[in-house]
């Protein structure tokens, strides 16, 4: 059991028109997003999109060129170490220290948060990190441990917020599922997650509310069920005879007809298609589900930064 | 200041440390011992060459006496590489490196200050160095008493050479400090640094050997260590003043600055 979260205020984290150069580079050009306590929330972008820049600036470890931010009700500039106090962070990519054990790094790290690591027996557990594992040297760990203990180290103090930055990279598929049912558990006791990612099928999965970034701007800010009811799916049938009506459908598009088969995408409702379609002749139905990667394509368009998307 | 930052960098430290103090101390055992043994020789070969006679008064040290010894001793490069491993390598790992590795990172992602971690890997900086110079001093002083030399020198005058040592150490560390608050990595804090030990090593010890550019010592901060002085009870308050500046300004700056940079994600 986990305690209540104290008076944590409405919005986890707001920024209002947040802006940050480096020189003339712009990395974050006047971002305005508003982030609600107990959101599981997902941002996307390839490289170079600003998410580390955004994550950095919300920590205190960039200062915003302009606008503002809080996070948890404080200043990003001003209270930062009142913020991180009550925030876990796990950086793209840890470093760890080598010359310290899985478990003295866990200790010194939670140490230095002034806290009590209430949750990481149960991390340990989930993640497959037994006390054999946590007594090597991290220098010992392969990439994949090193992840597990930077997921640990973010969260085993049960914090009010946490910011992820890629947390499954290096994580097996078994460790990955893991993962994701930790989200599930922090989103049922109203934890905030932060969470970048350009791995699109775990945004898809876990996120509740993601936003699109390209060069700084936030080009989307959606649930993630809206964005998929708005993508188009592919659809393939096959019927024996004559072939049915489909000009009567709205949202039906892209349609090639080959003898007895048919290959369309649709957009929007589903359930006016299906209709249109029902009859005896009818042998065969495929839709395929809305993936998050063609909204997220449709927003990168032209750009080579697509080709860093991953299913 | 965080005690629990400060506990594990002296832990981590404790592995480098013990050793460096042993072979502190018996390097500084060993210098009554040459004194001893050489002194009365160099003096006589340094009448019969002149120029031998400026050689032997390396730096602000002497061969010919032993407060000279003892300072000569706490200025010659093996001591010098004993007390900068602390005062350099620590220092501009402390920042830049812990950058470069993105521990830092981690460290800052706690609810510490920048001025936290700076105090903090200040002050056990000061605190290795403290321990290794006592090292040095406390093996002089096993030579002095193994070679009954005690009536040549002030001992009581001790904790002064100490705080004189650590304040010129403490000079160097601050300089380190500021080059490791500066850049992203480890090799052009730890290039400036020690460029900035090095030119100060030089103008002492070329202003020692050349008479005619002697004024360039004045302009190094070695000079303003003199052991030998302070053991005969003739300690200037403008070397200790003159250090005290050169500690204050670095750490004033890198109080400014470290807050102020931008940590961009390591690459």
């Amino acid at each position: 059991m986990h305690a209540a979260l104290p008076s944590t205020p409405r919005a986890a984290i707001v920024t209002h028109g947040l802006t940050k150069h480096y020189g003339k580079v712009q990395a974050l050009v006047g971002l305005t997003l508003e982030v609600p306590a107990g959101e599981i929330f997902g941002f996307l972008g390839p490289n170079g999109a600003g998410k580390s820049t955004l994550i950095r600036t919300l920590l205190g470890f960039l200062h915003p060129t302009g606008g503002s931010a809080t996070v948890l009700g404080r200043d990003v500039v001003s209270d930062s170490v009142a913020i991180r106090a009550r925030t876990g962070y796990l950086p793209g990519g840890i470093a760890l220290y080598d010359s310290l054990s899985g478990a003295a790094t866990l200790d010194y790290l939670s140490d230095l948060q002034d806290s009590n690591p209430v949750r990481r027996e149960e991390l340990c557990e989930r993640l497959q990190m037994p006390p054999s594992v946590l007594r090597r040297r991290v220098r010992d760990y392969s990439r994949g441990m090193r992840q597990k203990i930077g997921v640990i180290q973010a969260l085993q103090c049960d914090p009010e917020l946490a910011i992820l930055d890629e947390p499954t990279e290096g994580l097996d598929p078994l460790m990955q599922q893991a993962f994701y049912s930790i989200m599930d558990d922090l989103r049922a006791q109203g934890r905030t997650i932060f969470f970048s990612s350009h791995v699109l099928s775990e945004v898809e999965r876990i996120c509740d509310r993601v936003a699109i970034f390209r060069a700084g701007h936030l080009m989307a800010l959606q649930h993630v069920s809206e964005l998929l009811d708005r993508r188009k799916r592919k659809v393939e049938l096959r019927w024996r005879g004559v072939a049915p009506d489909l000009s009567t459908i709205p949202g039906l598009a892209d349609v090639v007809v080959s003898g007895d088969r048919m290959r369309a995408t649709l957009l929007g409702e589903v359930a006016p298609f299906v209709r249109a379609i029902a009859s005896p002749s009818l042998e065969d139905l495929t839709i395929e589900p809305a993936r998050l990667e063609e909204a997220f394509l449709e927003y990168y368009a032209g750009d080579e930064a697509s080709e860093e998307v991953r299913g | 200041m965080n005690l629990r930052l400060l506990r594990q960098t002296l832990r981590w430290n404790r592995a480098r440390l013990l050793p460096i103090m042993v072979a502190s101390f018996g390097w500084g055992m060993l210098i009554p011992t040459i004194y001893v043994s050489f002194a009365a020789a160099f003096k006589q070969v340094a009448g019969q060459v002149p120029f031998l006679k400026d050689l032997m008064n390396f730096g602000s040290g002497s061969l010919f006496t032993l407060p000279g010894s003892m300072t000569l001793g706490l200025q010659h490069p093996i001591a010098i590489a004993f007390v900068a491993i602390f005062a350099v390598g620590s220092t501009t790992g402390a920042i830049a490196g812990a950058r470069e590795a993105g521990t830092l990172e981690v460290l800052l992602s706690r609810p510490i200050s920048r001025h936290a971690v700076y105090l903090t890997t200040a002050l056990a900086t000061v605190i290795l160095m403290a321990l290794v110079l006592a090292a040095l001093l406390g093996g002089e002083m096993a030579g002095v008493a193994l070679q009954n030399l005690g009536a040549e020198v002030d001992l009581w005058q001790l904790p002064l050479v100490l705080a004189n040592g650590l304040l010129l150490w403490s000079a160097f560390a601050a300089f380190g400090m500021a080059a490791s608050v500066t850049f992203d990595r480890h090799a052009p804090a730890i290039g400036l640094t020690m460029a900035f030990l090095l030119i100060n090593y030089f103008l002492e010890i070329l202003g020692s050997l050349w008479k005619d550019v002697s004024w360039t010592q004045e302009y190094s901060l070695f000079h303003h260590f003199n052991a030998g002085e302070i053991l005969t009870g003739k300690a200037d308050p403008f070397d200790f003043a003159v250090l005290a500046v050169a500690v204050l300004l670095p750490v004033i700056y890198a109080l400014i600055v470290f807050p102020r940079r931008d940590l961009a994600a390591p690459s």
